[in-house]
């Protein structure tokens, strides 16, 4: 018979574990944040792991001195903004016409579009690049947002025709008969209606975007169009080794934004993601 | 009228299609027809048939970073899962804060693995010493102190993991909701059974929710033949070759060694790879459900 103690001890032993898996997926955020406030005496003396004994900002100073971490901070806001508009812009009226105006051959571009899903983003860094190269377009964002969109429109699209299957057809048809044409009931009625995956999509992309290095970092060579991944990079190789301060700085820069719109949001982007991998 | 209500629907549907076809569909044929030459990007295209795809059964980086490649997937994958599992059960297991601890669990997942990388970068590295050596020093275990990511045995466990913690909260928010959407019926007519603890998972909610381990299996194996940021970036596929992957080295050979025509060849294997692995996957599971 299993008793009150064993049932006790069992309870214990399983918030213990929920903990240690606390600190191991928040520590090293912790930490990179803590060791960003400490003064470098504190860096250089105390042990690795010990807590700042106060809030040294100075690291945060010398960081927004020495780098273009604001301005990659601009870059990468623009190509996020650019990138999720025309996802949006060009998935949701797709999955309109594939799943409501069911036209022939709807499935089959369905498939073709899923079938992007597994495609390697590798297979299109070099046409991209002699691309934008012939043209001129290398170091643009134009050069960051069209490949993006290109590979998150399967998804967004998918999204959105898991959500439209279910908007009855009645109310489409009591427009026609109003003598609303296709595009006035998308605009007003089906687009509308799907705030709730805009939102998912929006959310989810939005981290893809904002993290997103391989396409950065063929396309954007000039030290003016980097993104904040790219810049993070450049300043540790920079700093790395001379300014540790800094460096955890820069670094805590980056993840900040990412945490505070997790922290308000979390609930579509947890959902978003989840999604987001299921579709492969 | 007739030839509005057909062409309306593609005015919808064309603009997607366009930039579709000319980013994902276009580089593929484009990097088939390139993966037929020699090419270093400015002198003349010499063509050589499929001498670039014998190529790399010969090159032993190639091998080494394949070989690489399927530990990294296999590993990768058994590790994520069994984590994503565990957490997934804790968080069915406890009264409070559910939702809380879940999107704690979840914060490695929205960082960039630029910031994972460096900051695992920071906490392994031996000057300055960073958390672990510290840590290993502080309990006494100075033999185990080590420059862990210049160590060439260690590096492609390393990226490994640190690539699986990155994702494994993924698969336990997908096993989460799994274990929710059994129905309470189930559970309850279980319990009443005598079907507690350990046992309800063996004979009841393992075997219900194992359609969704078998597509996280394929969202796994797919996701990490394609692994590139963590290698290249934490340890640029060295010392050596030794966390070399398929794709750093492809990227290595396209874009530092200005190989076209061969980089292309590793571009279209991958496409095929994860193309043909994927089609399998599925086959092998369909198989598996429809025996029972």
């Amino acid at each position: 018979m299993k008793t009150a103690a064993f049932r006790y001890g069992s309870r214990i032993l399983l918030y213990a574990m929920v903990m240690v898996f606390v600190i191991v997926q928040v520590y090293p955020i912790f930490w990179v944040i803590a060791s960003s406030l400490k003064t470098p005496e504190e860096v250089a003396r105390n042990a690795p792991y010990s807590f700042p004994h106060s809030f040294y900002f100075e690291n945060y100073i010398n960081m927004l001195q020495n780098s273009r971490i604001p301005l990659y901070f601009l870059n990468s806001s623009l190509v996020a903004v650019f990138t999720l508009l025309l996802t949006i812009l060009l998935g949701a009226p797709a999955a309109y016409a594939i799943e409501k105006l069911r036209f022939r051959g709807n499935t089959k571009v369905m498939a073709f579009f899923l079938l992007g899903i597994m495609i390697p983003i590798f297979v299109s860094l070099l046409p991209m690049f002699q691309i934008y190269n012939a043209l001129g377009l290398r170091n643009t964002y134009l050069s960051l947002v069209l490949p993006q969109v290109g590979f998150s429109l399967p998804l967004c699209i998918y999204l959105y025709c898991g959500f439209m299957r279910y908007v009855p057809n009645s109310l489409m048809e009591s427009a026609y008969l109003d003598g609303a044409g296709p595009f006035l009931v998308f605009r007003k009625i089906i687009f509308p209606m799907s705030r709730n995956t805009t939102i998912t999509i929006i959310t989810f992309n939005f981290i893809f975007i904002w993290n997103e290095f391989t396409f950065a970092n063929t396309f954007m060579t000039s030290s003016r169009m980097k993104t904040l991944p790219l810049g993070l990079n450049d300043f540790v190789g920079l700093y790395g080794y001379t300014d540790w301060g800094a460096t955890y700085a820069a670094i805590a820069v980056t993840i900040i934004p990412t945490l505070v719109l997790y922290f308000i949001l979390n609930k579509s982007v947890i959902e978003g993601m989840a999604a987001g991998a299921v579709k492969g | 009228m007739a030839i509005r209500r057909i062409i309306e629907p593609w005015l919808f549907v064309l603009p997607a299609l366009v930039v579709y076809i000319f980013t994902v569909i276009i580089p593929i044929f484009w990097s088939f027809t390139f993966s037929l030459y020699e090419w270093n990007g400015i002198g003349d295209m010499k063509f050589v048939g499929i001498d670039n795809y014998m190529r790399m059964f010969r090159d032993n980086v190639f091998l080494t970073a394949f070989k690489n490649n399927l530990i990294f997937t296999g590993l990768g994958t058994v590790v994520q899962i069994v984590i994503g599992m565990i957490m997934a059960i804790l968080l069915l297991s406890i009264r409070w804060f559910q939702n809380l601890i879940k999107v704690v669990y979840f914060i490695p997942c929205v960082i960039s693995s630029m910031a994972i990388c460096q900051i695992f970068s920071k906490m392994l590295s031996v000057n300055p010493e960073g958390v672990v050596n510290a840590l290993l020093g502080a309990v006494g275990l100075d033999s185990l102190k080590a420059a862990f990511l210049s160590d060439p045995d260690l590096t492609l466990i390393i990226v490994t993991l640190v690539d699986a913690y990155k994702f494994c909260a993924i698969y336990m928010v997908i096993y989460y909701a799994a274990f929710i959407s059994i129905s309470k019926d189930i559970i309850e007519a279980s319990i009443i059974d005598g079907c507690n603890g350990w046992k309800q998972y063996r004979y009841i909610r393992f075997p219900l929710i194992r359609g969704i381990v078998f597509i996280t299996v394929v969202m796994l194996v797919s996701g990490t033949l394609k692994g590139f940021d963590v290698s290249y970036i934490l340890t640029n596929g060295g010392p050596g070759a030794s966390s070399e992957l398929v794709s750093t080295y492809m990227y290595k050979v396209t874009f530092n060694s200005v190989n076209y025509g061969y980089g292309s060849a590793m571009a279209v294997f991958m496409v095929v790879e994860c193309l043909l692995v994927v089609s399998l996957l599925r086959k092998l599971i369909a198989q598996a459900d429809t025996e029972d």
